[in-house]
């Protein structure tokens, strides 16, 4: 009651013609717009570093990469006292619930390795942003949507905002390649790397006359190759591949999902619109992609043990950001 | 003893851990999957912060863990301990470390863009708390007893004449735990807040039989027991003991609890009074922390302590005072109003759960317009207002704004299945395995249940048309051999679809038996039969039944065991009001331990409009995921449920 009178009271004097409330009226047109500006602005500063995104199936070693990648520089300083520290190692992880980004530097001409401290070296260094996005299937959402060419909507369980602008230089598909040697994980990898390359390929082939987004090259980083039940780079890719096959099969004959055709966007739906690759082509490869102008390249490496390490996927993700 | 002790952030990367007995990783990984991601309705605990004594342990594979969640800085903290175990400070311990590690790393973790803590360090405070926590667990520490025993002083000037009741019930939990030391943390600490304070509050008589024991036995009065420290405090997060500053924080201690006697809502004090009480204490705590350099110093981790429990004891302070303070005075509360106002129109806005309270009560409406279960609608509801406190709104987003994406997040996240399904290729690696396995190729088998009346058969035969179309040889095993017409309306289904589907190059026969058979062995004869004929997928019919008929649905448990169903889906109605949550619920549990519902099919959809709200309230009650809806009269009217298309009907505002 007495909060609702002051407040009336303030009011009746604001509309009274005093120089105070000239003075403050003034002063709030004047500041507004600056105000504002900040408030917008202000947001905003991460935005504009160029990013490389990680997406694929739980359990695949995503987390594990970025933490490795991370830490890499605390491991062997400067260079000057070589592995008395031992070889980077990653942080121990578990299954994500939320994106992480980490900044990282490489080299002007993308060659340093991740080891490297580039801020002792004084080499000119780029920097950018890696993502590491939840792989659970409920939480897959959050990594698809920095695919789509429309906004991506933001996480809002996470303090980190998925940066809407972010200037996507590339995405890594990081996949358990011991996993896949027994049935079930390959059609559940494949699955969501089909979601991941059609989401792409969409984005690609969506903006029609206006001139499409820039390629995102797909790095599929075939993980925990340490590990003797791993299937080799080569027959992972064969497997993909095939397995890709299918799925398109299968997905071309489905049932149509709900809400599809029943509205306005009868238009919407094409004969081929859900079709990976080359329309009407019987076996499917990686290759079929550079149609969309989307490269698609299949390197093995490993996170931890002394398997072949991640240095290829680090040259690889420094020659694209 | 701990297995180990984890502090990890929500994107997944652990900080900092100790272990003391290897501990599979899936342990915790699944228990982020149930309580975190799948938010199962078994196992959820209250993700805002609660203390770890609040959250229902999570159980796995012969481990327990007791766990807190940081939401604003994304942090979960889990101990991991044999189930066999029974260790009564571990919520403590899980408190107390949130309390310390916030405080000693919170800047660190708020910089973006790194998953880096310097925490190494932290190895000597965990020490610390655990030896701590570990050698007074069991047994009283002084400062309870000094807590107590003021208690006593304080409260019984004002609470003498009105307590008999309470009495009682104080000194009953005293004596049991007494006697009997090891007592069921969940059993023997109640759990709702009011309780706790009620429990606290009847401090009196007890005290001071327990400041007699204390001068009977001066270094160990075994009168306090560990479960009195549970109450005392669960009444406060992070309240109770400090082991070794006694004194000094006995006294912070106490006052805490006689504020929350005060708070408690037993009308006794009024609000003034508390607030007088909220201050009191505030001073008296700073204190204390102060007097605790003079009071201690047994202690090998001397220095650490001291910080430890400064750390502890401030925590509590600042807790006590948020919860008293009264907002600013008049000037201050209209001038936040007006910025309140301001910002909710240009967004930048910290939420609070006044400012959101009203705006959830209108989405909670808006989801049992749309048909939503009241206990779905609720749940959902709270779960966002949870996950919003706090936030902070964007640029020129309202709070409805803000709730409506929340809200949208939770719906996808709710109804988004673990593993999606596409029906085609699960049947053709049952029916064509590839080489490399060892499995024999079978024909696949789907059996159908539901209430009377959905529209069971329709819907199998639906599907039937939609596999026929796609090349593949179906056997429909009419199991419904109860109802008299079932087989006769089947074989009718069968005719159609062979006539519809002759060009197609599928084919469609009907196993049946007749009536009066046991529908289970008519399913698995059935399932033999189409293998020997080289059929590729079996569905099966099964009789309708009302879900709160005993006898009919335990029969649903012999018939998974026989048929061994690849999966069952469950028909449900878009109609249905109040009773499809306990449909879902008693079919998902009647196939017995070890099998459940694979996914349900939600008809008549076309006949509610916007209104799919039931498709929520089953999900909910059960976990399972909707596969299909049926959208009209047709064979070809059956659609895969698209996540996006159900949230935007249910948000729509129309
Ligand atoms: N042997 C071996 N194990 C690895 C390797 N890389 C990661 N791991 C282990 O795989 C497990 C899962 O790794 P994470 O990085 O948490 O998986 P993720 O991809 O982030 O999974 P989500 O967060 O659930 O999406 C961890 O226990 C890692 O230690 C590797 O190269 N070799
Ligand atoms: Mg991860």
């Amino acid at each position: 009651m007495a909060a609702l009178d002051t407040l009336k009271a303030f009011f009746e004097a604001s509309l009274k013609p005093s120089p105070v409330v000239f003075a403050i009226g003034f002063a709030f047109v004047l500041f507004f717009p600056v105000l504002l500006h900040i408030l917008v602005t202000q947001k905003s500063t991460y935005t504009t570093l160029p990013s490389v995104l990680l997406v694929g199936p739980s359990g695949a070693g995503k987390t594990a990469l970025l933490t490795l990648l991370e830490r890499g520089p605390l491991s062997a300083p400067a260079g000057e006292k070589p592995s008395l520290t031992g070889p980077a190692s990653p942080a121990p992880t578990h299954t994500s619930q939320a994106p992480a980004a980490v900044e990282l530097a490489v080299s002007t001409d993308g060659t340093s390795s991740f080891r490297d401290d580039l801020d002792a070296t004084g080499a000119t260094a780029k920097r950018f942003l890696l993502i590491d996005t939840p792989g659970h299937a409920k939480l897959r959402r959050l990594a698809l949507s920095h695919l789509s060419p429309a906004k991506p909507s933001t996480s809002p369980t996470s303090s980190y905002s998925a940066t809407p602008k972010s200037r996507l230089k590339g995405l890594v598909f990081v996949l358990d390649a011991a996993a896949l040697a027994d049935g079930d994980a390959l059609p559940a990898t494949a699955a969501y790397l089909y979601d991941v390359l059609l989401a792409l390929q969409k984005r690609a082939s969506g903006a029609k006359g206006s001139k499409p987004p820039p390629a995102i090259p797909v790095l599929i980083a075939a993980n925990k190759l340490d590990l003797f039940t791993a299937l080799p780079a080569a027959l992972v890719k064969s497997n993909l591949e095939a397995e890709l096959g299918r799925i398109r099969k299968t997905r071309s004959r489905g049932l149509l999902d709900s809400g599809v055709g029943a509205d306005d966007d009868v238009a919407g739906i094409e004969e081929g619109d859900d079709w990976l690759g080359e329309y009407g082509s019987d076996k499917f490869s990686f290759k079929q992609m550079l149609e969309f102008d989307i490269e698609v390249e299949v390197v093995g490496g490993s996170v931890l043990g002394d398997g072949p390490g991640a240095d290829r996927w680090w040259k690889w993700i420094g020659q694209r950001a | 003893m701990l297995d180990t002790f984890e502090i990890l952030t929500t994107s997944g990367v652990v900080l900092w851990s100790r272990t003391y007995a290897h501990v599979s990783p899936s342990v915790v990984n699944n228990f982020i999957a149930d309580v975190f991601i799948e938010e199962k309705s078994s196992v959820v605990g209250a993700k805002d912060g609660a203390s770890a004594a609040v959250n229902p342990p999570y159980k796995y594979d012969q481990h327990t863990l007791r766990w807190t969640f940081e939401k604003e800085l994304g942090i979960i903290f889990v101990a991991v301990y044999r189930s066999l175990l029974h260790l009564s400070w571990i919520d403590k311990l899980v408190d107390h470390i949130k309390t310390i590690f916030v405080k000693l790393y919170g800047d660190q973790l708020k910089k973006p863009n790194t998953t880096i803590v310097e925490c190494l360090k932290f190895d000597e405070y965990f020490d610390q708390q655990l030896h701590e926590l570990e050698q007074t667990g069991g047994k009283p520490d002084r400062s309870e007893v000094r807590a107590l025993e003021d208690d006593a002083d304080l409260e019984i000037p004002g609470e003498k004449s009105p307590a008999p009741p309470s009495l009682i019930q104080r000194s009953r939990p005293h004596d049991t735990l007494d006697s009997s030391p090891v007592a069921t943390p969940s059993a023997s600490r109640p759990s709702t807040p009011g309780v706790n304070h009620l429990v606290v509050a009847k401090a009196g008589p007890v005290a001071k039989m327990s400041r007699r024991a204390r001068k009977g036995h001066n270094t160990n009065s075994g009168l306090v027991s560990s479960g009195d420290e549970g109450s005392a405090k669960k009444s406060k997060a992070k309240a109770a003991k400090r082991g070794r500053k006694w004194d000094a924080d006995g006294f912070a201690d106490e006052d805490d609890d006689v504020q929350l006697d005060y708070s408690a809502p037993n009308a006794i004090t009024s609000d003034s009074e508390a607030e007088a009480a909220g201050r009191l204490g505030a001073v008296e705590e700073v204190d204390a922390s102060t007097w605790g350099s003079n009071t201690k110093g047994k202690f090998v981790l001397r220095d650490l302590g001291e910080e430890v429990h400064s750390i502890l004891a401030s925590a509590d302070a600042k807790n006590s005072i948020e919860k008293f303070d009264s907002p600013a005075g008049l000037v201050g509360s209209s001038l936040s109003a007006i910025s309140g106002l301001f910002r909710n129109v240009v967004g930048g806005k910290v939420l609070t759960k006044e400012d959101l309270d009203k705006a959830m009560k209108g989405m909670e409406e808006h989801l049992l317009k749309k048909n939503v279960a009241r206990e779905a609608a609720v749940r959902l509801c709270e779960g966002v207002e949870k996950e919003l406190i706090g936030v902070k709104t964007g640029n020129f987003e309202s709070i409805d704004a803000r709730i409506r994406k929340a809200m949208e997040a939770s719906l996808t996240k709710m109804l988004t299945p673990t593993s999606s399904l596409d029906l085609l290729r699960e049947i053709d690696s049952i029916t064509a395995p590839p080489a490399t396995s060892l499995r024999k190729a079978r024909p696949y088998v789907m059996s159908i249940v539901g209430v009377n009346g959905v529209g069971k058969s329709t819907n199998l035969s639906k599907i039937c048309f939609f596999l026929l179309q796609n090349k593949y040889k179906v056997l429909i095993a009419a199991g419904d051999t109860f109802r008299s017409g079932a087989v006769e309306q089947l074989a009718v289904h069968v005719r159609n679809l062979k006539e519809l589907t002759a060009r197609e190059g599928g084919k469609v026969e009907l196993y049946q038996k007749g009536y009066g058979k046991d529908a289970a062995t008519v399913a698995k004869d059935a399932v033999a039969f189409a293998a020997q004929e080289g059929f590729d997928v079996v569905l099966i019919d099964t009789a309708g039944r009302r879900h709160n008929d005993q006898r009919l649905m335990s029969s649903l448990e012999k018939f998974a065991k026989f048929a061994q169903p690849d999966k069952i889906l469950m028909v449900g109605e878009a109609l249905v009001g109040t009773d499809s949550v306990a449909q879902a619920r008693n079919f998902n549990a009647a196939f017995g331990t070890g099998r459940s519902l694979d996914g349900f099919i939600i008809s008549k959809c076309d006949t509610v409009g916007d209104m799919v709200g039931t498709l929520v309230s089953i999900v909910h009650a059960t976990s399972v995921p909707v596969l299909f809806v049926g959208v009209g009269q047709h064979y070809s009217d059956l659609r895969n449920f698209s996540v996006k298309w159900g949230v935007e009907k249910l948000l729509s505002s129309n």
